[in-house]
Formats: C-alpha cells, structure tokens, sequence
C-alpha cells in the first residue's frame, strides 16, 4: 500500500449513515409491517428448572383475535431441528476446546420451543399469535401451564460442583468442556523455584448486551413461490439465513433475511434467536405474515448474556520481579445450553496478557446452569483475562514492594520481540506495548496524582488512579465475499458484514475510493439483504474492517486487470499496452477512467467474461489474528461517608493498526469504554440465590451507563501497522472495552488501600459495596482511644 | 374509540383510535412515523422523545386520549425541506451517533434542552439535564460536544422546530 495515494484514508470523515439515521429514515426491523400481518407473544417460564407436564391452550384459544398457540409438541411433530450454533470455536488459531478427556462437547439442543422441560427463567415454551400484539398478550396469560418444580443450579462455580442439580441428563454433570493447555511441568517448576508467587481468585459476573433496539422478527411465508422472508436485524444475515433454513429443514435459497439499520449488537445478536425460526413457521401455519417485538423485560431475560467467568490465576515471580510463570483456571458458565465457547476460548488464548510470561499452564472449564445462554459480548474473554492479569500484576506489586509500573515495564513483551509467540501458542502480530504505557501515563498525569490525591482529599474525598496494559485477539470468521460494480456514476461494494452502528457504510467507502482513485462520495456498501449479499461472515469480533478491506482490495485488483482487458477491447491493443494509475486506464494517446470505461461494459462484440458490466467477485479467507493493544488510566473519587464514587479522568492509548476514519475510531473507543465501566460500577444480572429468579427486569433495576455517571475522555490512536493484511488493520471497537474493568477497579483499591489496605470488594463495585467494606475495616479496628 | 385531532409536524391529521393507544404507537403504527423509537416501553430509556406543544414528552407513557389537539413534532419534522437542524448538524459533525437507534429521540431532547436554556451550557449541565435518555453505543462523549457546540452557536440560526404545513 502507497500511503501517498490515501486521500480518503486516515481521514475523519462524517459518516454516510448519519441522515437517514438523524432525520428518522432509518430501517429498523420493527419499522416494517406487511399487510396481514399477526403479532405473537411468548409463554415463559416463571421457573428456573421445570418439567413441563402439561399446557392448556383452550383458554387462550378462545380469546378475541388469537388464531394459533403453538408448543414444543407442535415444533417436534413438524420436525423443526434444534438450532444449530456451532459453538466450538474452530479456526486453526483457537485453542481446542473439548469435553473431558478429549471428547466431543456435548452443547445441549437448542430447541424453538422445548417439550419436555424448561431449564431457564424467561425460557419460551409457548407462543400465541393473535391479531394484535394486545390479543397476543392477553392469548399468552391465559396459556394454562402445569409444571413440576424441579432443582436448579444458577451459580457459576455451584454448577460444577459434583452433585449439583443436573441441566442436561445427556452428562454425568453440567461440565461440557474441561481442557488443559501448556506446559505443566515446566510450570510447576517455575513455580517451586520461584522467590514469589501471588495468587487472586474472581469471579466476572454475569452482565447483558442492552442494544437500545430490543430484537424483533417479521417473518413471511409465500405459499405462491415457496419464498421465506424474514426481517430481523442481527450481527450478519447470511448466518441467520443459513441457520434459520436448517432449524426449518428447507433449502436455505428459498428464504430471505434482511438486516438493515440494527440497533445495537455487542455480540448478543450474533446468534439465531427462536423467535426468528417461530414467527416463519408460524406464518407457514398460517398463511399471514407474523410479527414479534420483544419488551425489555423480555430482553433482560431472554437476550444472550456475556461473561460469567470464574477465574483463578498465579503468578511465579524470581527476586528481581520478572514474571516466570502463569497457571489459571478458567471457569465460563453458558447458561442452559452452549451457543457459543468464543469467551472462553478467546481469553485463553491471552492468559499471559501483554507480558512476557515464559511458560503458563490453563485449565478451561464450561458448565451448564439454570440460566439464560451466554455468548460472545463486547470484547468476548479478552476484559475477564485482562482483569485476572492485570489485578494479579497490581497485587504482586504490592505485595512484593516494586512500584506498579516498574513491575509491568520489566516483563511487558518488548517492541523487539514480535512476532511473539505466547505460551499457550497465541503469536502477536505487533505492537510496542512500553510506548503505549509511558503515553497513557502521559495523558493520565501519572506525575501529578499526590496533587489531585491532596486536593480531592481537601473535599473530603479519596482519590484513587488505576492502570492497566491491555492486548486482545480479533479473529472471527475468516472468509468474506465482496462484489465491486461500476456504475454509470458510482461504485457500489457489496459485502457481508453487518454493522450495527460501527460506520461500514462510510468506511468501507473510504477504503474503496482510495484503492481505485476516486472520490469517497460516489462510493455506495451494499448490506444486509441476502437476495443481494451472496455470502460473508457478519460482523464480530472486530473481524470487519480487517476483511472488508483486504476483500475489497484484492476485488479491486481483480476490477483493474479486467477494466485493462476491457481498455485493451475498446482500443484494439493488448492487455498488456494497458497502463493504470490512480483511477485512470491509458493507451495509445488516450486515457479513460473507471465510468468512462464502464460505458463500454455493454458491447455486444466484447469477449463473453468482459460481458454484463464492469464488475468483480471476489471471495478471500483469511485465518491469522491480530492483536490490537494498549493502556489506559483513569481517576475515580470515592466520598468515604457514603461509598459514592466517581470517575474524574479517563485516558486511553489504542493500537488499532491502520486507522481509517479516527472519527469512528474514537466513538468505537467511547463506547467500549462506558461498556466496561459498566461492567465495573454498575450492570449485573443478578439471580437471587434462594428462588432462582432474575431480578434485573427493567432498566430501573439494571446499573446503566447514563450521561451524568460517565467523564469525558481523552483517547489517543497508536497505529502500529499489523504485517497479516494489506492495510495493515488490527481492530478498534473493543479495545475501550478490554481494559476497562480492570483498570477502574485498580483505581478504586488505590483509592481506599493507603486508608483501608486491601479490601474485597467484587464487580459492580457500587457505592453499597464500597461503604459496607470500609465500615467492616472500621468496625474491626480496635476502639479509638 | 376517541376521535383524534392532532397537528403532526405542522399538518393536521384526525383518526378514530382506541382510548388506550399510546402516544407512539399512534404515530408508528397509525401515522407511520417510525422515526420515533421504543427501547424500553417505560419511559426510562428516552428512544420515544417527541415535542408536544413544545414540550419533550416521552410518548410511550402518553396516551393520545390525553393531548387531544395538541401539536406534536417528531424527529421527522425537524428538519422541513431536507435541511439539517443545527442539532441533527452538529451529531453528524461531532459523530455524536452509531447504531441511530436512540438518536431520534436524544436530538428531541437535546432540541428541547437547548430551546428552553439560552446561552452557552456547560458539558455538566448537559450530562445532568440529558440523564433520562440512555444510548449504549456513544459513552456520551460525542453527544456532550454536539449539543454544547450548538449551544454555543447564535441562536438565530436555528431552523424552527415544528415544520410548517406542505
């Protein structure tokens, strides 16, 4: 790549989506309604483990408006097929994770509708389609349904436990995937050997997505052509297609997704939900179009989860602080049936984080539990290894008496050492980790911190700054499809990934425009509609500008060799006397650029491949990772009266690789980042311990990131460039994640440990949680005098 | 039933709905107006933020039995004749929107905050002012500067907010 030929690239420009989003032309799936059409609303279960004896419909069934109630009876007899997930990460650079003792893992079906049992609070059983989504509601109270209560297990390390109530009887217990990596034995010698070991055990609580849109479907069957069509927005249509055509047993041609505007993603929409499969069955049933709206309290209970992970993790370390070894043990709950393995997977390929740890040794452990399925979300594994190492690093330091930074600049892997291969065999692209730190601490005035210390301490408050080194992996589906066309006056990309608010739109343009000489504002990206969009891998894992733009590079390439063919037809020459520069075909004293040349795509004498227009398809895989990286630091206050915290500075240092538009970059980074904090401060899906139940039904009982508990930050972009593709792109939407949790929880500790010393307090560290530790330290201190 | 009468974004428009019809649902459902969102059904997310006689409302805890008359402008009407607002303006200036899906009603919001506070406001006021809308894409950031940068901006530059009939 000639970085002199970028015009567009690099370049902060407004996005292409805003004015249909801004002036509320955009297309969000329960924006379309089709004449006809139905509503249909779930039965859920109240309980979180139950057999279902028996359901009565005639009620419902009576009701005005309510033509239909299906069960799982109903899904089993017309053969609907669990859907299928695929769970098991499986590129060639995912370590393999497998049930015990090697075997296959066992992920627990997941049925539209289950007949047998429930094994989730808010699992659908039933679905009720009426006239309007009132008839649909008033339908689904009146479903009359008989459980037998049976036990459950919702607690992450108690459904490993031997004897724990059972959520599947197809195993001898809820472990689905017990699998050891590394060295063993060098690690448990580098243990015996070494002058300190510092050990932490944590537990990442269980959080959800909250896209601002709550998912809906409209499904369509078409008795006249066969034709399933199905409106629902997710992380890529094409999966969905797939997925949705094997659940109903039809050949995938004959259904069709589209994804347009997607209101946020985050990871919970990357996997088929039921309804999507139930409302074109039902409409099959039914010869009318079917629509479903979630309400958010459905969302809370029903979206797919992240995290839940219980980790516990050593450090060996010898006498001059160096890091010898690493040994954790990783426990991922994913809820009542395995959609997706890609946390557990993605973090234990990054035990080691951004360190030089010589040998390390893994334990990863999946079980079932009574709750809603876990899935990738926002930064998948990469913040609950960042947290489990860069807490550990904070707690070695002060246990053993080495400044904090100090600890972390003698073991970070050194700009030399790349590519460097972990040891647990991740191999890191690039980066220059030491760079990112001292920046960081350069943006967060490391320098002055006993000034704020002493002026927050004169309002009566506790300052605290936290730190934390971060590096991540971006993998994802490897292979991407694009189509470049040339039209009279524009350019149109078709290409599968599917944004939900990351600017492929405009990106994507930018990229394109560059690579074939002309300006960003006659480039047009082609989403979302598998009529048009033929293939590709969604959207995940920071997987797309990565791929868009190496797809879309290669497309061009190809777009280049067949305009100098098409240039050579028009002007009887050979290929071969063709030359092209920068958006411009030129022969014997002629020149054409790209539409000009387009016009000629028509001829009748052209040879039959130059025939149809000036266009390409071009597919790529891709398998290598990339592993974005960096530091961030950040301020909070803590009023020790009342636990009140607040964060006052927050700093980012972010190597993206090559940046293509640091507008979208930034907003990536803003939001990851109040993602995490969120995670640390306030969100959790809290099941109450005694009945099973989730208590988070609404936004009044889930901790938001909201405008007036968040500061301004102050983020800057590192653009090491990756040697894996041509751009040279690593990732930027969830880098502002990764390090978040952990670094705003090493603020709070250094907030309260000169005061207080170390004190215990877990994810979401609200102000209760604050205040009723510090009043345990006080009440066990011995009587003033 | 209730025989409706409402000005939306300037025209007038009269429907037979049920008394229990919400607010946005009337303008989705009946109006086709789908640029005003619902993401939580009970008012604590702010995606539904609407004008009603120059007031924001949250129309997913409005019933329409309850404004009978009243003018109402939507995101849709906001921008009369294809011209940006300043506030629409300056989201897209400041990339202060992503997925779009809280936007309709944070410019509402942000329109009404900015009409009823003259003067420059500072980031802080925005942040306490704005808390009742909820956008999980943005940390806020880019929305703070948006609005403050058209805060700050001379008043007289701001396209009427209810767009006139045509």
């Amino acid at each position: 790549m000639d970085d002199r030929l970028f015009k567009a690239i690099g370049q902060p420009l407004e996005r292409k989506e805003d004015e249909r989003l801004l002036t509320g032309q955009g297309r969000f799936t329960d924006d379309f309604s089709l004449p006809g059409q139905l509503w249909a609303v779930m039965v859920r279960s109240p309980h979180p483990h139950a057999r279902i004896v028996a359901i009565d419909a005639s009620e419902a069934l009576a009701l005005p408006g309510v033509r239909a109630v299906y069960t799982g009876a109903d899904c089993a007899r017309d053969g609907l097929k669990p859907i299928n997930h695929s769970p098991v990460p499986s590129t060639q650079f995912d370590l393999k994770l497998t049930g015990r003792g090697g075997t296959p893992v066992f992920v627990g079906p997941h049925r539209l509708l289950p007949a047998d049992r429930v094994r989730h609070v808010g699992e659908a059983l039933a679905m009720v389609v009426a006239e309007t989504r009132e008839q649909a509601a008033a339908g689904a109270d009146a479903v009359m349904v008989d459980y037998e209560a049976l036990p459950w297990v919702a607690d992450t390390a108690a459904a490993a436990e031997p004897g724990a109530p059972r959520v599947w009887d197809d195993l001898p217990d809820n472990v689905l995937v017990d699998a050891t990596f590394g060295d063993i034995a060098a690690t448990d010698a580098a243990f015996a050997a070494a002058a300190h070991v510092v050990t932490m055990k944590t537990h990442i609580a269980r959080v959800t997505g909250v896209p601002l849109e709550p998912r809906a479907a409209l499904g369509h069957y078409d008795a006249a052509t066969g034709r399933y069509t199905l409106y629902a927005g997710s992380g890529g249509a094409v999966r969905q297609k797939r997925e949705v055509a094997d659940v109903l047993g039809v050949d995938a041609k004959t259904i069709r997704v589209l994804s347009y505007d997607v209101g946020g993603n985050f990871g919970t929409r990357n996997r088929l939900y039921v309804e999507f499969g139930l409302v074109l069955w039902a409409s099959r049933q039914l010869g009318l179009p079917v629509k479903f709206r979630a309400e958010r309290s459905e969302s809370f209970l029903t979206d797919y989860q992240g995290r839940d992970l219980v980790t516990e993790v050593s450090l060996a370390i010898d006498q001059d602080g160096k890091f010898l070894a690493l040994r954790a043990d990783n426990l991922s709950n994913v809820g009542a049936c395995c959609v997706s393995l890609s946390p557990l997977s993605k973090g234990s390929g990054l035990i080691t984080g951004s360190y030089d740890i010589p040998v390390a040794t893994l334990r990863a452990r999946a079980v079932f539990s009574n709750t809603m399925c876990t899935q990738a979300y926002r930064s998948s594994g990469r913040p609950e290894v960042t947290f489990a190492i860069e807490r550990l690093v904070d707690k070695a330091a002060r246990e053993i008496g080495i400044d904090r930074i100090e600890l972390r600049r003698r073991n970070l892997v050194r700009a030399d050492q790349f590519p460097y291969l972990n040891a647990v065999g991740s191999s890191y692209d690039s980066g220059e980790y030491e760079i990112n730190m001292d920046r960081a601490l350069q943006l967060g005035d490391w320098p002055g911190i006993a000034q704020r210390r002493a002026e927050a301490l004169a309002r009566g408050k506790l300052l605290g700054v936290g730190f934390a080194n971060y590096v991540e992996s971006s993998i994802g589906t490897p292979k991407e499809r694009a189509d470049v066309i040339v039209h009279a006056r524009t350019i149109e990309v078709v290409i599968g990934t599917q944004p939900s608010g990351q600017g492929h739109e405009t990106s994507f343009a930018q990229v394109t425009a560059d690579l074939m000489g002309l300006p960003f504002d006659c480039v047009f990206i082609t989403i979302g509609d598998t009529d048009i969009v033929s293939a590709g891998g969604g959207t995940h894992s920071g997987r797309s500008l990565r791929h868009a733009s190496t797809v879309i590079a290669l497309g061009v390439q190809d777009l280049i060799e067949k305009g100098r063919r098409l240039a050579a037809h028009v002007w009887r020459v050979a290929a071969a006397e063709v030359g092209y520069e920068a958006g411009r075909f030129s022969g014997p004293g002629a020149t054409l650029g790209w539409f000009e040349l387009a016009a000629h795509a028509g001829d009748p004498t052209l040879p039959e491949d130059l025939r149809g227009g000036l266009k390409v398809r071009r597919d790529n895989e891709m398998h290598t990772p990339v592993f974005p990286n960096g530091a961030c630091i950040c301020d909070v206050e803590i009023d020790p009266e009342t636990g009140g915290i607040e964060i006052t500075r927050y700093a980012t240092v972010d190597d993206v690789g090559r940046c293509i538009n640091p507008l979208i970059v930034h907003g990536q980074t803003h939001g990851g980042i109040a993602q995490g904090v969120g995670q640390a401060l306030w969100e959790q899906c809290f099941v109450d311990p005694h009945s099973g139940q989730p208590l988070m039904g609404s936004l009044m009982d889930y901790g938001m990131p909201r405008f007036d508990n968040l500061p301004a930050f102050t983020n800057e972009i590192a653009e090491v460039l990756s040697p894996t593709n041509p751009f040279g792109v690593k990732a930027g939407g969830e880098g502002g994640t990764t390090g978040a949790l952990a670094v705003v929880m090493s603020a709070i500790e250094d907030a309260l440990v000169n005061e207080y010393g170390p004190l215990d307090i877990s994810m979401p560290a609200t102000p209760a949680k604050i205040w009723t530790a510090i009043q345990q330290v006080k009440a066990a201190a011995p009587a003033a005098a | 039933m209730t025989t409706l009468a409402l000005t939306v974004n300037g025209l007038s428009v009269e429907r037979d709905v049920p008394d229990n019809t919400l607010l946005v649902t009337y303008l989705r459902e009946s109006l086709g107006l789908t640029g005003t969102h619902v993401g939580c059904d009970t008012t604590q997310c702010g995606a539904c933020t609407v004008r009603l006689n120059g007031q924001a409302v949250k129309s997913c805890t409005v019933l329409v039995a309850q404004v009978q008359g009243a003018a109402v402008t939507t995101i849709e009407g906001l921008a009369p004749g294809g011209r940006l607002h300043p506030v629409q303006q300056a989201f897209k200036e400041q990339h202060a929107l992503q997925c779009g899906f809280c936007t309709p009603g944070m410019v509402m919001a942000a329109v009404d905050l900015i009409e009823h506070h003259p003067g420059p406001l500072a980031p802080e006021f925005v942040r306490s002012e704005l808390e009742g809308n909820l956008c999980r894409c943005t940390g806020y950031h880019n929305i703070v500067k948006a609005i403050v940068m058209v805060s700050a901006a001379p008043r007289q530059a701001a396209a009427p907010t209810v767009a006139l009939a045509g």
